[in-house]
């Protein structure tokens, strides 16, 4: 099929117009936070502003603590995911290492975790922390999202690919449980870790629902819900809303850019297996 | 292996704490409230066995709700899914600049829905958008998008497809990598065509990762919730309210704690089934090497 030229160009035109049209929301999201607030609504199809205005990010940042909910969305998603990533790596090894009684049932509940829905137990998770008094605080945040079915699961298959040879060999070599994770499957699933990581940031960048139920002071927000509170403010002004949005996933999309082989490559085909 | 007894208990401890204190409680917990008329804001309870239930199933709302999220499921899955292997065939084809294909169609499932959705509420304008801009080029006068009752829901599922389809592109890629081009070649030579190659090798051989495929699209597909919560907000006239959304603003809008449990242990078991039923069918379909 792909042997003659005329296929190969109908082929390269399909795959790059859907890729155009894949991208376009988050272009029109960049285009559009430069533009005027005026030319926005006359404006055609043409993609590039004809001049270039900032007017929308400084609007942004005078008119939102931005700097604060950018500070916020940093320190719980850097704080959740090493948290996700150190009980994920320990629950793991559990699971694939060891054979212990009751190993079938717990390795059952992680994927039940994963099945279920949070919003099916939103509600009495809510009143959960509200017990704690964790209602628009971090720790209500943060807590409830340690133990993360998905993080457990994956490295659990990563960690079963590892020769158990090598674990032997570091027990003759003197090393204790904790010692053997560390030099043989930290050192051997290193990318998987990596992988993990990447895609848990990005998650725990962009969670909307949670923070939206338990935070509710302006100045705790993070970044997902505080800039759909910013758009009813603006009473849907376009270049204020879309300026607010390109900042809020600019962390994301450069470590995409960056990571990219961590995203695509190394982590979900071990899904499949 | 030499290892003390209680070294996997401990290290499995502290997830296992976690996972009790915020997922096994609360599921017993909601279902339990299931059974109580409760009011959050007074805190007094009297149990009333299926009441609540009997009143869920009156609801001609919450008869929408599963309407709605049903009509949800059942295109959004299937588009994302065909679009997913599709592309994943096409992709694979397109030789060196491959790479920069799939980085473009990942870039969706990277981006979060509110900022997603924010782009959206701006694309789907009816007066200055551009999707009906592009539209009257062609003469065509595009509906009143997310202010519709026709339209909303359409425009909530036309975004969970752009959202969800470049994960399955990415992970068909992977199940294509894994076939043996021999096989190819040999049906080449037998003068098979492209169509019969796809039926014949590729679809088969791909069935463990179309099994995968299609469950994890289906349990995600049946969560929508932060789209249509930002842009249409159930509306017009619960024309876009979800299964989730409905559970979500009985609890966090109206305080109808009752309502929202039953709502929500539905929820789970519907997940819970939809699973089975899918493991079920693909137990009997699915080709493994």
């Amino acid at each position: 099929m792909y042997h003659s030229r005329f296929s190969r160009l109908v082929l390269h035109i399909v795959l790059g117009l859907t890729a155009c049209i894949v991208v376009f929301p988050f272009l029109w999201m960049l285009t559009v936070s430069f533009s005027e607030q005026s030319s926005v609504l006359n404006r055609v199809l043409i993609i590039f502003p004809s001049t270039w205005n900032i007017e929308g990010y400084k609007e942004v940042f005078r008119q939102t603590p931005y700097f604060r909910w950018f500070l916020n969305s940093s320190f719980i998603t850097i704080l959740l995911t090493t948290l996700q990533l150190v009980f994920g790596i320990f629950a793991a090894y559990a699971l694939s290492r060891f054979t212990f009684p009751g190993r079938e049932l717990l390795f059952f509940l992680v994927l039940c975790t994963m099945m279920i829905p949070p919003q099916a137990i939103m509600l009495p998770s809510y009143m959960v922390i509200t017990s704690f008094g964790w209602v628009n605080s971090y720790w209500g945040l943060v807590m409830p999202n340690i133990a993360k079915g998905y993080v457990i699961f994956m490295l659990r298959q990563f960690f079963l690919q590892i020769p158990r040879q090598l674990d032997e060999a570091s027990q003759i070599d003197g090393c204790n449980s904790l010692q053997t994770l560390y030099h043989v499957y930290l050192v051997s699933a290193l990318p998987a870790i990596i992988s993990v990581t990447l895609i848990q940031f990005v998650r725990n960048w962009n969670d909307y629902y949670w923070a939206l139920v338990v935070i509710t002071e302006k100045l705790k927000l993070t970044l997902p819900v505080a800039i759909v509170t910013f758009r009813d403010e603006t009473l849907v002004r376009w270049v204020p809303t879309m300026a607010a949005a390109v900042l809020s996933v600019i962390p994301v999309v450069l470590l995409y850019l960056f990571g990219q082989r961590y995203f695509l490559e190394t982590n979900l085909a071990s899904g499949t297996k | 292996m030499t290892y003390k007894r209680w070294e996997p208990y401990a290290y499995i401890a502290p997830v296992l704490v976690l996972f009790a204190v915020f997922f096994i409680f609360p599921f017993f917990y909601s279902l339990f409230i299931s059974f109580n008329d409760w009011n959050i804001l007074t805190g007094g309870k009297i149990f009333v066995g299926l009441k609540n239930y009997r009143t869920l199933f009156a609801s001609k709302i919450f008869g929408l709700s599963i309407r709605n999220t049903l009509l949800y499921v059942f295109t959004q899955m299937p588009c994302s899914v065909i679009l997913g292997f599709l592309y994943a065939v096409l992709v694979e084809k397109s030789g060196r600049a491959k790479v920069v294909y799939r980085l473009f169609f990942f870039i969706p499932v990277v981006i979060s829905v509110s900022a997603a959705s924010l782009s959206f509420l701006t694309i789907f304008n009816t007066m200055h958008g551009p999707l009906n801009t592009f539209l009257k080029l062609f003469g065509i006068t595009g509906p009143n998008w997310l202010n519709a009752p026709e339209s909303a829901l359409p425009a909530i599922i036309i975004i969970g497809v752009w959202q969800s389809f470049g994960y399955n592109v990415i992970l068909y890629m992977s199940g294509l990598k894994q076939i043996d081009g021999q096989l190819y070649e040999a049906a080449d030579l037998d003068g098979a065509s492209a169509l019969r190659k796809t039926v014949s090798i590729t679809l088969p051989l791909l069935s463990p990762v179309s099994f995968f495929v299609v469950v994890i699209t289906t349990l995600s597909s049946f969560q929508v919730f932060a789209t249509v919560q930002i842009l249409t907000n159930g509306g017009p006239n619960n024309a876009s309210t979800v299964w989730v959304f409905y559970i979500w603003r009985e609890a966090f809008r109206y305080f109808e704690t009752s309502t929202a449990s039953s709502a929500a242990t539905l929820l789970f078991v519907f997940m819970l089934a939809a699973t089975f039923v899918l493991v079920r069918h693909f137990q009997k379909t699915v080709f493994y090497k």
